[in-house]
């Protein structure tokens, strides 16, 4: 491969990123669109008896089966029942998964006696462990709150002591020069410098503990979105997968908008990237 | 390294002012991968209370250095640091950093009040304070501003204030200038000025630039490079206060500023000759 098409790609490259900005608006009705015909191409081919209507059944009948739910209440108690231990999981995992992730970042010993610990854990499957906490925690709320503590704990731990490593070395020096204790360097340096991969850290804990409250569900539960797929499974209720699907998908997008959080809470980011 | 502040040790007493700060034999070497650096060398130097002192030198001579063991950011290897303990609480020191420091997570002014706000100096102190340095400063208008809302001379104008805020005993500072055009650079060096004649505090400045030395100082220290040695000490023969653009107008100041440019000249050829000696064997 040469070296000159190259460039020329890359100058030619530079210039239509202007009018695609311009076209904001014109993306932003392409993005909506394109789902819109996915569903209605669904419609068509499923009334057509194109494609297996016991494995994809119609958008219209999906939706039937969410209004349904909706009216016997199931579909929100089921959700509640998966917000509240994404709710609890989030906390319990993430407040230590900061508190140590700042800390590893600020101390090299602490670093060092942290790390292989979890470079050792991180490989296992944090869902390989839920047999094991359901042998610990029993069959209680305990053992899916725990399933979502381990997810979230490995992402914002990692992430808040990269965080805190990648702050330039000159704020810590000027906490130093200034007479910030042990305290005050973590909370008015460490803590705040490293928001925007704590915020990261946050968002892939969240999708990772949503993943696996969904897992826990179906085995160890008689409540949340995860117990409600499995049943519509042992129910043989295709449609009824497809809700549950359609819910858990919606909370991983809250999820993924988090980014958009962090640009309220990170006002001193250049809001140009 | 001693930092005793009550009991000096007998060193011979080359001032008759109060000596505000006294180095004694100064070294610092670092490990290298090339073997062993030599950054600071037996450096003895006094700086007297209230005096604006500068260090010149060429780059890589270790003036950073020897303000960063000031700042107590790094330990000498040898000799001692002796500085008169600091009147009442205030602070030993406070640092203009070479380039950004602000912090860009907090306003103009929660930089600006961050010494006080870490000493936990009561609120209307602090205003009093860091509103007349802001607007010395002339960032009044920007107090809820962000760093990177700001230009390059107006973060720096912050990093001053906030030094000055502190009310330190002395201030330490490392190249604040440098990265700044010429205007704006003639710019600050006069509001420093203004600023420092309110209050005369000890003043220790480091810059490669000589007509910064000159233009700002009262003593000037020629440092020579790797090692880092002090090689001459000037007075400044200009009186308070001083108008930099008339300042720099006058013929005795073009002579003085030659002068020590020839002796950094020597310093910067010595320093070239042997690294083109190293790079051939």
């Amino acid at each position: 491969m040469s070296i000159a098409p190259n460039v020329t790609q890359t100058a030619a490259a530079v210039r239509p990123k202007k009018r695609l900005f311009a076209g904001d608006n014109r993306d932003r009705i392409i993005s909506i669109a394109s789902p819109l015909m996915l569903l209605l191409v669904w419609q068509i081919a499923a009334q057509a008896g194109l494609i297996d209507q016991r494995f994809f059944p119609a958008p219209s009948k999906v939706f039937s089966t969410l209004l349904s739910l909706v009216a016997d209440g199931s579909l929100w108690s089921n959700t509640w029942a998966t917000l509240q231990r994404l709710f609890w999981g989030t906390l319990v995992g993430g407040i230590p998964a900061l508190l140590l992730g700042v800390a590893i970042g600020l101390s090299r010993p602490l670093r060092a006696m942290i790390d292989p610990l979890i470079s050792a854990t991180y490989p296992v499957p944090k869902s390989a462990i839920f047999p094991l906490l359901l042998l610990i925690c029993g069959r209680g709320e305990a053992s899916k709150i725990a399933m979502v503590a381990i997810g979230v704990f490995y992402p914002l731990l990692i992430n808040s002591a990269t965080g805190v490593l990648e702050i330039n070395k000159i704020y810590l020096d000027v906490g130093r020069n200034y007479g910030a204790n042990r305290w005050q360097v973590f909370s008015t340096i460490a803590l705040p410098g490293a928001v925007p991969h704590i915020m990261s850290g946050l968002k892939l804990g969240l999708g990772l503990g949503l993943m696996l409250i969904a897992i826990a569900e179906m085995i160890g539960s008689k409540s949340g979105l995860g117990y409600m797929i499995w049943n519509a499974w042992e129910l043989l209720s295709v449609e009824q997968i497809y809700v549950g699907l359609l819910v858990v998908a919606f909370l991983g997008y809250v999820i993924s908008v988090i980014p958009e959080l962090e640009r309220k809470l990170v006002p001193w980011k250049k809001t140009a990237r | 390294m001693a930092r005793s502040s009550h009991h000096l040790r007998s060193v011979p007493d080359e001032s008759h002012e109060a000596a505000k700060i006294r180095l004694r034999n100064l070294t610092k070497s670092f490990e290298t991968p090339a073997g062993t650096m030599t950054a600071l060398d037996n450096v003895s130097l006094d700086i007297a209370e209230g005096c604006f002192f500068m260090i010149v030198g060429p780059s890589g001579c270790g003036k950073t250095t020897l303000l960063r063991i000031l700042a107590n950011l790094e330990t000498a290897t040898s000799g001692s640091v002796e500085v008169s303990a600091p009147a009442q609480n205030r602070p030993s020191n406070s640092m203009v950093f070479q380039g950004d420091s602000l912090f860009p997570w907090m306003t103009v002014w929660d930089n600006a009040s961050y010494g006080l706000r870490l000493r936990h100096v009561p609120k209307g102190q602090i205003n009093e304070v860091v509103g007349h340095y802001l607007e010395r400063t002339g960032l009044t208008r920007f107090a809820q501003a962000y760093p990177h809302q700001l230009s390059g001379g107006m973060r720096q104008r912050v990093s001053i204030a906030r030094a000055f805020a502190n009310d330190p005993d002395i201030l330490l500072m490392d190249e604040p200038f440098s990265a700044l055009d010429e205007q704006n650079k003639l710019l600050l060096q006069e509001e420093l000025l203004r600023i420092w004649e309110e209050t005369r505090k000890t003043v220790l400045f480091i810059t490669h630039s000589v007509d910064e030395a000159v233009t700002l100082g009262d003593r000037v220290m020629i440092m020579s490079a790797q090692p880092g040695r002090a090689k001459e000490i000037m007075d400044v023969p200009f009186e308070r206060p001083r108008s930099v653009l008339e300042l720099r107008s006058r013929p005795a100041y073009g002579e003085f500023v030659y002068s020590i440019l020839g002796q950094l000249r020597e310093e910067v050829q010595r320093a070239r000759s042997r690294d083109l000696g190293e790079t051939k064997a």
